[in-house]
């Protein structure tokens, strides 16, 4: 045997399946057999083992789950400890103070244990419904309804700007200057509490562990804002934001995580770039504003700020007694008088707008066509589920229908037999509920952990709320339940015209013609959703497919980045940042395994910092025709790091200095935008205000990358050296890399060490990978809609199987005679399966309608793809037709192989 | 109306499975647990029932009065699990007999000629 730690253990969804189908009292010792088993099988064959474990797991399910729900209602009706099973028939035989009420429910889950498997198969199908209905509507409440923690979160908003002189394509730019700011403050009569806001980076030490932490920089303290009470010490005062006080508040998930939440902590001091800082709070729970984890004050007064500095978000509720349309009312005059004020020497402020929205809405609104899409289609997998749980029931029914005309004979009362069946739809109804809350538990828990993985912080955390669970396990439950009600309901309104007499002729029981009517019309709908789910999956992959193929326009491959943001109390001036710049460029190139080392202010595919500018000689005369681009500051090396290619002009060279004349480079979607006619190269551009203008001279032209993500086209452009546009303290580092990017991480972290030890980096990822994390938020979307769309489909094909098996069935004798009158076998076949497919058609159709119509609502979501794109329909289609085709047929070649003597012998 | 079907009411005779679980344990004289009886039912019967489906049984035969269990030792092979020994009670014993001769006596001077279809046709 080998040792322990190499020993493999048992497949571990088996075990989980294990674990939660077997009756209590017998999961231990089970549970030790397989992995006896499995243990012994390993030694020789690891493959065989782990089928023999899953194969037992699986093949245990019927006979479990009925053991073990009976012994949950052993503990639940009866009060009986689980395990005390063994002779709850002899217990029960002896209580007649028992409700008939309880009889039922054990005539019930009786019936079921004679079906285990007819039971388990619905039981699964009301709890995968649930459980994906209880987890996506989780997420949606999470992610979208009620992401944040703030009491009246309808009240919260922030406040926007739009620039119609500037950059039109932005209608709202979070984005305000400190003067701005101050006259919403100092104005506005309809907002309480007006904060603004920074965010950065700041480096906490806990014991010898220096660690960046996303800060957020306050004027004002924010909790009244958002009204919120610290869950430890207090918010900040007045005269600690006047002055900029040295104070800390920290999140709870920091708190958590790195101070062991102590909080004997608060009110000592805690170390932020080098200097202590007072502690003096911590956040409540789930206030993750921006995914920020340090609160301080800003460091400067606003009125210290040039107005045309706009870096500084600003937060506010809504005043007692006014609504949102006040609020724009009244910041619409404050811009009117701003614009009357300072136009002259700011023209962007031309018809400029100021504009509040709720932060909710701003916040989640890139998520809500996505939950939206997936809130609708856990809805149809519901209705797919119900309508197919209906329709087992009412094979079921027809399959009793000998059992309840005898009790009706034998004098039961029709509302007996109503009874019997609403109980037993109920208990069907409650061990799915039971089980769906359960996998929702899991379901939960593995959505956040995928969700944690996004590349942007999430406004929330997912939790399992009373309120979702609530929600979603009452709309699921009631569904299942009054469709579980059909065949009671089928036999109410066949019970009026049938009676034991009809029973011996008609031999197939209460209304089997209205049975099967019925079931086709269930069949029909089950298709219509799945096939709308499919077209919708379909559609989707395609757009996934699409931008899959899309090129990020620069070479990513073998591209390692990380960001490096200098702190002020060692690195106080431009000269001390590029002295460690350069210094880490050049010893970043020494290590074995990189090409070339490039600096840059950002990178592809995420970016934020633009310019604005005039072309010099054509726009002089016209203020209004000021242009906007993306502003990257770079070395030298990074055209040839990242892979671009130069189409006219030349690069940007070491020999661009600060004492030589200003120069940039243009990516071609801004040359093509700005000089559609002409070359760029040798145009001047005018950047800055009109009192200290400064001329650019445009010296080449590269190729461009998606500097705005791969779902949108390349963005203009501008590349100015470092030499002349200055260091800023936080940067990007691209390494060329002839090895495995991650690979060489250690050896940047030790050469960055040498160089200043108490200096972390952050964001290390290769470029491919970050490139991943872009499109993750699609293509999780994707895959959860294409689950739904496949479990959807699944539950149709089980559908079309029962009807078709159901045919087979109950014409079982009229074959009969088809086949000794010599019809082949080919025929039978055709005619069972036509009574299956005919619904498949009708509703793939619907189905597809709805698709085209449901895409269009998702257009968000699609990508170069229409919502008629007829290769994702199409294959949509065919992949339903084709399972539909094969449910179908099963059952129809098995009844056709029917000996017909043995059909037409029957009774 | 609560009609009691199950196996309780017809105690004395096994049902097919229970009569193999029976002998499986039998078989193995007080050394049967859950996974020896599946082997032995494999290796003599030739069937391959699920795990839980052996749990089952052996659940009813118990119940019965038939089989006794205790808990044996806990083993690392078993992740630590301790596995539960089963032994033929003296009425299993008589059960199994009595099963026995009932199917002895039923076979006692047959000899089988292949039906025919027919036979099987009613349901």
């Amino acid at each position: 045997m080998k040792p322990g730690a190499d020993r493999p253990a048992p497949p571990r969804w088996a075990e989980r399946i294990l674990r939660a189908t077997a009756p209590e009292r017998d999961v231990e010792p089970m549970m030790g057999d397989l992995a006896e088993e499995f243990s012994r099988l390993a030694g020789s064959d690891l493959r065989a083992a782990r089928i023999f474990y899953w194969r037992h797991a699986l093949r245990s399910i019927p006979s479990n789950v009925p053991r073990r729900a009976g012994d949950a209602f052993d503990a639940l009706v009866l009060g009986r400890p689980a395990h005390a099973t063994l002779n709850r028939k002899d217990a029960r035989r002896g209580d007649d103070a028992m409700t008939s009420l309880v009889n039922e429910l054990a005539l019930a889950l009786r019936s079921f244990a004679r079906r285990p498997r007819f039971a388990a198969t619905i039981v699964a199908t009301i709890a995968l419904a649930i459980s994906s209905v209880t987890v996506i509507f989780g997420a949606v409440d999470g992610l979208v309804l009620s992401p944040f923690p703030f009491p009246d979160p309808d009240r919260l908003i922030t406040v926007g700007s739009a620039f119609p002189k500037v950059g039109a394509e932005l209608s709202f730019m979070e984005n305000l200057s400190p003067a701005e700011y101050l006259d919403i403050a100092r104005e506005a009569r309809t907002l309480d509490a007006v904060v603004a806001w920074d965010m950065g980076n700041r480096q906490i030490t806990v014991g010898d562990d220096t660690r960046n932490a996303f800060s957020a920089f306050w004027w004002g303290d924010a909790m009244p804002t958002l009204g919120m009470r610290p869950r430890y010490g207090r918010g900040f005062s007045a005269e600690e934001i006047r002055s900029g006080a040295k104070v800390a508040l920290v999140s709870s998930r920091f708190f958590r995580d790195r101070l062991a939440g102590d909080g004997a902590l608060v009110g000592r001091p805690l170390l932020v770039n080098g200097e202590p800082y007072t502690l003096i709070g911590v956040l409540p729970e789930r206030t993750l504003v921006y995914g920020t984890d340090l609160w301080i004050p800003m460091s400067a007064a606003p009125d210290l700020f040039p107005r045309g500095r706009r870096q500084f978000q600003v937060l506010a509720r809504i005043a007692e007694g006014r609504s949102i349309a006040d609020v724009n009312a009244e910041l619409d005059l404050i811009a009117r008088r701003t614009e009357s004020a300072h136009r002259g020497a700011q023209p962007e402020y031309e018809r400029w707008r100021l504009e509040a929205r709720t932060f909710v809405e701003v916040n989640v609104a890139f998520l809500r066509p996505a939950s939206i899409a997936l809130a609708f289609g856990a809805l149809f997998v519901l209705a797919v589920a119900t309508t197919n749980v209906a329709s087992i029931l009412l094979a079921r029914a027809v399959e009793r229908s000998r059992e309840m005309a005898t009790r009706l004979a034998l004098g039961a009362g029709r509302g007996q037999i109503v009874r019997q069946l609403s109980v037993e739809a109920f208990v069907l109804t409650a061990f799915g509920a039971l089980a769906g809350v359960a996998l929702a538990g899991q379901g939960i828990g593995a959505a956040q952990a995928a969700l944690s993985r996004l590349p942007f912080p999430l406004p929330g955390e997912l939790e399992l709320s009373a309120r979702v669970l609530g929600f979603a396990t009452a709309v699921s439950a009631f569904a299942a339940f009054v469709f579980g009600l059909t065949p009671a309901w089928s036999i109410l309104r066949s019970g009026r015209r049938s009676s034991l007499v009809a029973q011996g002729i008609g031999a197939h029981g209460l209304g089997a013609g209205g049975r099967l009517r019925a079931q086709r019309v269930f069949l029909g709908v089950q298709v219509a959703f799945a096939a709308l789910l499919v077209c919708c999956g379909g559609l989707l992959l395609r757009s996934l497919a699409r931008i899959q193929a899309v090129e990020p326009g620069f070479d990513a491959g073998r591209l390692l980045g990380f960001r490096t943001t200098l702190p002020q109390a060692r690195y106080p001036n431009p000269a001390s940042y590029a002295k460690f710049f350069e210094r880490a460029q050049a010893d970043l190139r020494a290590i074995p395994g990189v090409e070339d080392v490039t600096l840059a202010s950002q990178t592809p595919p995420a970016y934020f910092s633009n310019v604005t500018f005039l072309i010099d000689g054509q726009d002089a005369e016209r203020e209004g025709a000021m242009k906007r681009a993306f502003f990257t500051t770079v070395s030298p090396s990074y055209f040839g790091v990242m892979g671009l290619r130069l189409l006219e002009g030349r690069v940007l060279s070491p020999d661009d200095r600060g004492e030589t004349a200003r120069v940039a480079v243009m990516n071609d979607a801004a040359a093509r935008r700005y000089f559609p006619n002409d070359s760029a190269v040798g145009k001047r551009l005018r950047v800055g205000p009109k009192e200290r203008p400064l001329f650019v001279e445009i010296v080449g032209v590269v190729s461009s990358a998606r500097n705005r993500g791969l779902d949108t086209s390349p963005q203009p452009e501008l590349f100015a050296t470092f030499a002349q546009a200055g260091y800023p303290n936080q940067l990007m580092t691209v390494l060329r890399t002839t090895l495995d990017p991650v690979s060489i991480v250690p050896s940047v972290r030790r050469t960055l060490a040498s160089i200043d030890p108490l200096q972390p980096i952050y964001q290390v990822q290769s470029l491919d990978q970050s490139l991943g994390n872009q499109g993750l938020p699609r293509r999780m979307a994707t895959s959860a809609l294409v689950l739904l769309a496949l479990f959807s489909l699944a539950l149709a094909a089980a559908g079309v199987y029962a009807v078709s098996s159901y045919v087979a069935a109950a014409r079982s004798r009229e074959l009969g005679l088809r086949i000794a009158l010599g019809a082949t076998g080919a025929s039978v076949r055709r005619f069972i399966a036509r009574k299956a497919l005919l619904p498949v058609a009708a509703g793939g159709a619907a189905g597809l309608l709805g698709g085209v119509f449901a895409s269009r609502a998702m257009g968000a979501l699609l990508f170069e793809t229409r919502p008629t794109d007829p290769l994702a329909l199409g294959a949509a289609i065919s992949l339903l037709g084709l399972v539909a085709f094969v449910a179908a047929d099963a059952p129809a070649r098995r009844a056709s192989a029917i000996d017909p003597a043995r059909a037409l012998a029957v009774d | 109306m609560t009609k009691r079907g199950g196996t309780d009411d017809d105690a004395g005779r096994p049902g097919r499975f229970e009569e193999i679980v029976l002998l499986a344990v039998a078989r193995l004289e007080g050394e049967g647990y859950g996974l020896s009886v599946l082997r032995e039912i494999e290796d003599r019967a030739g069937e391959s029932p699920a795990i839980g489906a052996v749990y089952a049984t052996l659940e009813r035969l118990e119940a019965k009065g038939w089989i006794r269990s205790s808990m044996g030792e806990a083993t690392p092979v078993r992740g630590g699990r301790a596995r539960r020994l089963y032994a033929v009670e003296p009425s299993g014993v008589r059960a199994l007999r009595h099963a026995r001769r009932a199917l002895d006596q039923l076979w006692d001077g047959l000899e089988l000629k292949t039906p025919r279809r027919r036979a099987e046709a009613s349901r």
